[in-house]
């Protein structure tokens, strides 16, 4: 079956763990992805399109080596195909002009301070790849258990199946 | 038609297309094969039907019927007239487990009588979320809980004509056989039926699953929607209903009485053209297969064929029932309950109006429908099951044990003691 995969894209390895450890309460449906640049991400996406899987969020650092964060999440947000992909930056460093940025070009969807809160990261992720599944029409069941099960039966009856 | 009803019976069996596109191969076929229009020459002592009445079926009055349902189910979702009902009906079951159990089930099967069992497991079983999340992990009422709104949702369903697609396949046959079955009596049937494997239901579950906890805080819905096209709505949905039981005085058919509320609701705003666009359009059309392929068989004469293949003399009334109503719960607990019955319920009439056996062809049609509503053991017999198996609180074990059970015992009834009760009240 096809996985719903959580790009984090952060360049300092502990602060990547932390994340990671943060996250890694899901069961089998989510999987997490790490990358450290903006071109290892967009490796990474293709090679998670290549194994069929669905990139729901991009979780990403705004101080990258190279193109930054909000680079990559506009990048994601001027291609059709990879548009309805949720937008999360994670950040101490943005200024108010990259910040701005981020809203009008990359239709940013949630903006976390660091250092973050454990439990509304896992909330975010929880909500955003919830909008994901139901905006990409995917079927919501697998996902019932780890992300937000009512929201996601509310969506279920229009898949249209037969009794 | 011996060859489009095998291939209906491969495709829909093994569902290598979708179901509804198997339907209306069947239309194609039989317009083709069967028909006036037929592109093979036919023998000439057959009198075909028209390749518009093959058309037809996909307009058969019982699915405007159903259509009426779906626009009154939809509209009622959109507005939560269903949540706010529930919330509502289930204030007086108090919070102790067994009494919320109870109503959880009472209120889930009369939702079910009238929206779909899906769209009515998934909103109750997204209520229960919650709750089931807010109890202890070992306490068995969440398993009791999740189980008991897939259960009672399917059980519910079987209730009235518009409650799920296995009994409009059965109504269209009868109608087509000219047996005109009106909206109250099949509740006046089914409804006993209903209640007894409910409470049934509702004890296997408080039996195998105890809590532990002593109260359950569970509260659906929120205030009624006061707008206008909900006020609309509400005095819509409650017209159409009384309109629907009262049809023994006023004498205008279920199915005339249906498409009112799909005149009302769409010229009033309520429910919108965007909103028709998203109907469930496919199992309209999956009926309607099932309908064409019930008036193929009969045009054909394949059914006398069928029929003699058996001397059904030497076999009693009670037998052959019990080997219809097993074999289309066996069926529908492993495909689509509305694919068993488009495949069962021609067989069904066809062996009771042949004269070959006496069965009472409304007998036959009610069995097999409700048999099809009873098959719940597995998580993929209905789309309902699938939903609570979905939240991780209920094991297929549970599942099976709990539809096992309760599938068998209803069966059962339906065999045993509903054709009793039937004929005492002069219903065949």
């Amino acid at each position: 079956m096809s996985e719903l995969v959580v790009l984090v894209v952060e360049d300092e390895p502990e602060v990547r763990d932390a994340i990671i450890r943060d996250l890694d309460t899901y069961g089998d449906t989510i999987r997490l992805v790490e990358a450290e640049s903006f071109e290892d991400a967009l490796v990474a996406i293709r090679e998670i399109e290549s194994e069929g899987d669905f990139l729901g969020l991009v979780l990403a650092d705004h101080r990258l080596p190279g193109r930054t964060g909000v680079d990559l999440l506009v990048t994601l947000n001027d291609d059709p195909t990879s548009r309805r992909i949720r937008k999360v930056l994670i950040t101490g460093q943005a200024g108010q002009e990259d910040t701005i940025r981020a809203i009008n070009d990359a239709a940013l969807n949630r903006y976390i301070a660091k250092p973050w809160d454990a439990g509304k990261l896992r909330h975010v992720v929880t909500e955003q790849l919830t909008d994901f599944v139901i905006e990409a029409g995917l079927d919501p069941l697998p996902f019932v258990r780890d992300l937000d099960g009512p929201r996601l039966l509310e969506a279920f009856p229009r898949r249209g199946l037969t009794e | 038609m011996l060859a489009i009803f095998g291939a209906a019976v491969a495709l829909w069996i093994s569902e290598a297309i979708p179901l509804a596109a198997t339907a209306v191969g069947i239309i194609l076929a039989e317009i083709l094969l069967v028909s006036d229009q037929a592109v093979l020459a036919l023998a000439p002592q057959f009198e075909p039907n028209t390749y518009q009445s093959f058309y037809a079926s996909l307009a058969h009055p019982v699915l405007m019927l159903f259509l009426g349902g779906f626009v009154l189910a939809d509209s009622a979702a959109k507005y939560q007239l269903d949540r706010n009902l529930a919330g509502v009906m289930l204030r007086p079951f108090g919070s102790s487990p067994r009494s919320l159990l109870g109503g959880l089930m009472v209120i889930t099967a009369l939702l079910s009588m009238f929206m779909s069992n899906t769209a009515t497991t998934a909103a109750m079983i997204a209520v229960i979320i919650p709750v089931t999340a807010s109890l202890d992990p070992s306490d068995r009422l969440r398993v009791s809980l999740t189980l008991a709104v897939p259960v009672a949702a399917n059980v519910g369903g079987l209730g009235t004509p518009v409650g799920t697609p296995p009994n409009a396949i059965a109504l269209g046959r009868l109608a087509d056989e000219g047996i005109r079955v009106d909206f109250l009596t099949w509740m006046v049937a089914a409804v006993p039926l209903m209640v007894v494997v409910l409470v049934f239901a509702w004890l296997v579950l408080t039996w195998r699953y105890p809590a532990t906890t002593k109260a359950v805080d569970l509260t659906i819905g929120g205030a009624f929607d006061r707008s206008r096209p909900a006020i609309i709505l509400y005095a819509t949905f409650f017209l159409t209903i009384i309109a629907w039981l009262s049809e023994p005085i006023h004498g205008v058919p279920a199915s005339i009485v249906g498409f009112v509320p799909v005149v009302v609701l769409l010229s009033s705003g309520v429910f919108t053209v965007d909103d028709l666009r998203k109907l469930n359009w496919h199992v309209l059309w999956l009926v309607g297969g099932g309908i064409a392929l019930g008036s193929g068989v009969a045009s054909t004469g394949l059914d006398a064929w069928m029929v003699g293949l058996l001397d059904w003399e030497s076999m009693p009334n009670i037998v052959l029932l019990a080997a219809l109503g097993l074999l289309a719960i066996v069926l529908s607990t492993v495909i689509s309950n509305s694919a068993t019955a488009n495949l069962l319920i021609p067989i069904g009439i066809t062996l009771a109006t042949s004269g070959a056996t006496d069965l009472d062809p409304l007998l036959a049609g009610l069995l097999i429908a409700i048999a099809c509503s009873l098959a719940m053991a597995l998580p993929v017999s209905t789309p309902p099951n699938a939903v609570a198996y979905a939240t991780g609180t209920v094991a297929t074990k549970d599942l099976a044990s709990v539809g096992v059970l309760v599938g068998g015992f209803g069966l059962l009834l339906a065999v045993f003691v509903a054709p009793v009760l039937w004929k005492g009240m002069g219903l065949m």
